[in-house]
């Protein structure tokens, strides 16, 4: 008895123990398995052998929900719209399960035609070296790229013309409980407010007592980005990164810090809950109408609009030490990987191209609050029609459309730009941390930022070190 | 080949009969083989094989996407040596297996005792009922109790409050967003939904203990308390020992719930060895060297502690 139980204990201990290696330790292996699964489950492009014409493509999104519904409904639309292509759609995860899965199956292979990426993972994209930009696709055939809203366009733009096909962009913007302003007796005013705008109209709500809380944002990296360049802030040197390989972030800046103290103050001073790093806690929090006003993207009018109570929608704030500036864009864009057959990049282009394509960003639009990445939009009869029933759609659009793009001096603003980096998500991780280094630990805003800069160089340092 | 035949018809020699059962013995050793090796395979291709990997991988620095690799040697491990982070990690981690371990191997015992008493019929209800949170996935789990802890919407900052500790939802402990309650308020959600496991476990240890000890205790006129103490607590020590080798493991390697109710923060105060390997192998910008050198680190520190569990607990464990 006491022998076999020992032996079996310590059987039991050694099968956990390496079980545990594949489970945590080996990172590639795991993350090829989703990949792998894929390249098998993939109709490989010549079985069918009876239509042997027909191309088969994988495009891999990040959209759950009613988004990952609507992307559906989109592929099936196309894979309707003619016989040669059939496009599989599947949803990977978070933006930044989608983004590890691709980097994962380059390593493994398996890598999906079509991918939606988002913002910040542009820089790495290029890095790549596996992509096939949209310019060299879109030159062949004259496709005419200032079909595009400037700020899309020239956000996924290099000195070449664009690497990716705009499909969703949002920005951030803030929703309030109409019901609640009322009863507080305080307007929302026209425009962008400046922080001490901000915390008097936040005073007056919180005097009037409607609500425990004025305002409820999460503590993600995207806000302080947004407000950032609202306020004309830079998060990289290089122009952002724009005109040269960023190798260091300078969001510790004074504007950085005005930015991050007012953020953090609204938490300690008691405006705002401290719901840490959170997309849902917000909604959760304003819908049950805890607190009179959120930031949250764009992306999510038509569902926060359906809340309890009207819900109206406003810019976003900035800095008192400037004028507004504008919004970068957030969102994601499709990529083409390079397949390496001419005629299956062809086939992905001519996906890319329906997705962007009127009658699908009017289905987009109209379903998500992702803003149509299109002009020729603006005057669409469709659409007007659907911007006079529902004007919290047009917020977001007009945000965008009154973004400072030029300084006044004529050169490039290139705050709203964005920034580029290749370990932007890594960055945008550890602004996260800076958020409870204040609030836990009672660092200033100014520490906070530093030391999270001194990290971000760190992650920049390594991440250039493989292309010196 | 004829002579074969003819030899192998007639009375085999004594030697032809060595070699007979040398060839029985060689092949039942190779078919004892054959029947282990699908698991050897598949151990191979899916633990051996990465164990290897990762090595390789922990001594290199690695490009987000895999396509350059620069050779460190044992650079990441005096990196992580060196980096306040990796040993807030390691702190991170221990906290959370003593805050696991013996709370729920405590609990899960006392439990058992109580049901290895049966209620009538409701025996099975209660045993049901303590169960039925290890059958409940870790991200189900972690999403409940992310609404419970919620601090603005919250049902336990709201009891609390109800229950006049509180002034107001806001003077409640927030707990998921302070790096003050936030690995408590983990340890509470695993402990809570480890504990059925330990509970089935403990009960058949308790139930396996024979009667006759009991009414042996009995005639010494043992009371309740003397009974469990004297004669429960020491049969069940083979049980506890596994409970508590099992725990410590499962601990070490948690990943669900904290992945669900803080992704490792505030800040870091919930980012545990494993949560800091997934965070650097998956989170923001992959660095598959250095994730794959703490996973080497964690291996280590499992083995070791389960050596030293071995060496120094195994003596006093009581086996009938």
């Amino acid at each position: 008895m006491s022998r076999t139980f020992k032996l079996l204990t310590l059987l039991m201990v050694l099968a956990m123990v390496l079980a545990a290696c594949p489970a945590s330790a080996p990172a590639a292996p795991a993350a090829e398995a989703p990949a792998a699964a894929d390249a098998t489950a993939a109709p490989e492009p010549e079985a069918p052998a009876a239509s042997e014409d027909v191309i088969t493509l994988e495009f891999w999104h990040a959209m759950s929900g009613n988004l990952n519904e609507l992307v559906d409904e989109l592929t099936a639309r196309f894979n309707e719209s003619q016989d040669g292509i059939v496009v599989n759609a599947t949803f990977q995860g978070s933006y930044d399960d989608n983004y590890n899965a691709l980097l994962a199956s380059f390593e493994t292979g398996g890598e999906p035609n079509i991918i939606q990426n988002f913002d910040i993972a542009s820089q790495t994209m290029f890095d790549t070296g596996r992509l096939l930009p949209a310019y060299e696709m879109g030159d062949l055939e004259g496709f005419d790229f200032d079909i595009f809203v400037p700020a899309v366009r020239d956000f996924y733009s290099d000195e070449n013309g664009m690497v990716a096909m705009a499909f969703n962009s949002s920005t951030p913007i803030l929703y309030y409980n109409v019901d609640m302003f009322a009863a507080a007796g305080v307007e929302m005013p026209e425009g962008s407010m400046n922080f001490t705008e901000f915390r008097a109209l936040c005073d007056e709500i919180m005097a009037a007592d409607v609500a425990p809380y004025c305002f409820t944002f999460g503590q993600v990296g995207w806000y302080f980005e947004q407000i950032l360049a609202n306020s004309g802030g830079l998060y990289f040197n290089e122009n952002n990164g724009r005109t040269g390989r960023a190798t260091e972030a300078v969001f510790n800046s004074e504007k950085g810090v005005e930015v991050f103290t007012f953020l953090t103050d609204l938490i300690k001073d008691g405006y705002a809950p401290n719901l840490s790093s959170t997309w849902t806690e917000t909604d959760s929090t304003f819908q049950t109408q805890q607190a009179a006003f959120m930031i949250d993207s764009t992306s999510d009018v038509s569902i926060i609009q359906n809340s309890e109570f009207a819900v109206k929608t406003a810019f976003i704030p900035h800095a008192d030490s400037s004028d507004r500036n504008g919004v970068v864009i957030g969102g994601a864009a499709l990529w083409l990987i390079d397949s390496g057959d001419a005629a299956i990049n062809q086939a992905s282009w001519d996906f890319m191209k329906f997705m962007a394509q009127p009658e699908q960003q009017i289905t987009w639009h109209t379903g998500s609050g992702y803003f149509p990445v299109r002009t020729d939009l603006a005057d669409n009869p469709e659409l007007q029609a659907f911007w006079a029933e529902n004007p919290n759609f047009v917020t977001a659009i007009e945000q965008l459309g009154t973004t400072k793009t030029m300084l006044d001096d004529g050169n490039v603003n290139y705050a709203v730009l964005g920034g580029r980096a290749g370990p932007f998500p890594a960055i945008r991780q550890i602004v996260v941390q800076a958020y409870s280094r204040v609030l836990d630990d009672g660092l200033s805003a100014q520490e906070a930022l530093d030391e999270a800069v001194e990290k971000a160089n760190e992650e920049l340092s390594n991440y250039n070190s493989f292309f010196q | 080949m004829n002579q074969a035949v003819s030899t192998s018809i007639s009375q085999p020699t004594p030697a032809q009969r060595a070699a007979l059962a040398r060839r029985r013995t060689l092949w039942r050793a190779i078919e004892g083989y054959l029947y282990l090796a699908p698991t050897l395979i598949g151990l191979a291709v899916f633990v051996f094989w990465p164990i290897v990997e990762s090595f390789k991988l922990s001594l290199n620095r690695i490009a987000p996407f895999g396509n350059q690799q620069i050779f460190v040697g044992l650079g990441n491990y005096t990196r992580l040596l060196t980096s306040s982070d990796y040993w807030n990690s390691v702190r991170v981690t221990l906290l959370f297996v003593l805050g696991t371990v013996p709370t729920g191997i405590i609990l899960s015992v006392l439990l058992a005792i109580l049901l290895a008493y049966p209620l009538g019929k409701m025996a099975s209800v209660h045993r049901t009922l303590i169960f039925v949170p290890v059958v409940i996935s870790s991200a189900v789990a972690g999403v409940l109790f992310r609404w419970l802890y919620h601090p603005v919407v919250g049902y336990i900052n709201y009891w609390l409050v109800s229950l006049g500790l509180f002034d107001s939802m806001g003077d409640a402990p927030n707990w998921l967003a302070s790096t003050q309650w936030a690995l408590f308020a983990v340890i509470v959600a695993t402990t809570w939904r480890q504990l059925g496991f330990n509970v089935i476990i403990a009960l058949a240890g308790v139930q396996n203990i024979d009667s006759s000890f009991y009414d042996a205790a009995k005639v010494d006129g043992a009371n309740a308390w003397q009974r469990i103490r004297h004669v429960t607590l020491p049969l069940l020590s083979p049980t506890l020992f596994f409970l508590f080798i099992i725990n410590v493991i499962y601990s070490f390697q948690a990943f669900g719930e904290i992945h669900i109710l803080t992704a490792g923060g505030p800040g870091q105060a919930t980012t545990t060895m494993v949560y800091s390997i997934f965070y650097d192998a998956f989170v923001g910008t992959p660095q598959r060297g250095i994730a794959s050198a703490q996973a080497y680190m964690l291996a280590l520190m499992v083995v070791f502690m389960s050596f030293v569990q071995f060496a120094g607990i195994n003596r006093r464990v009581h086996y009938q």
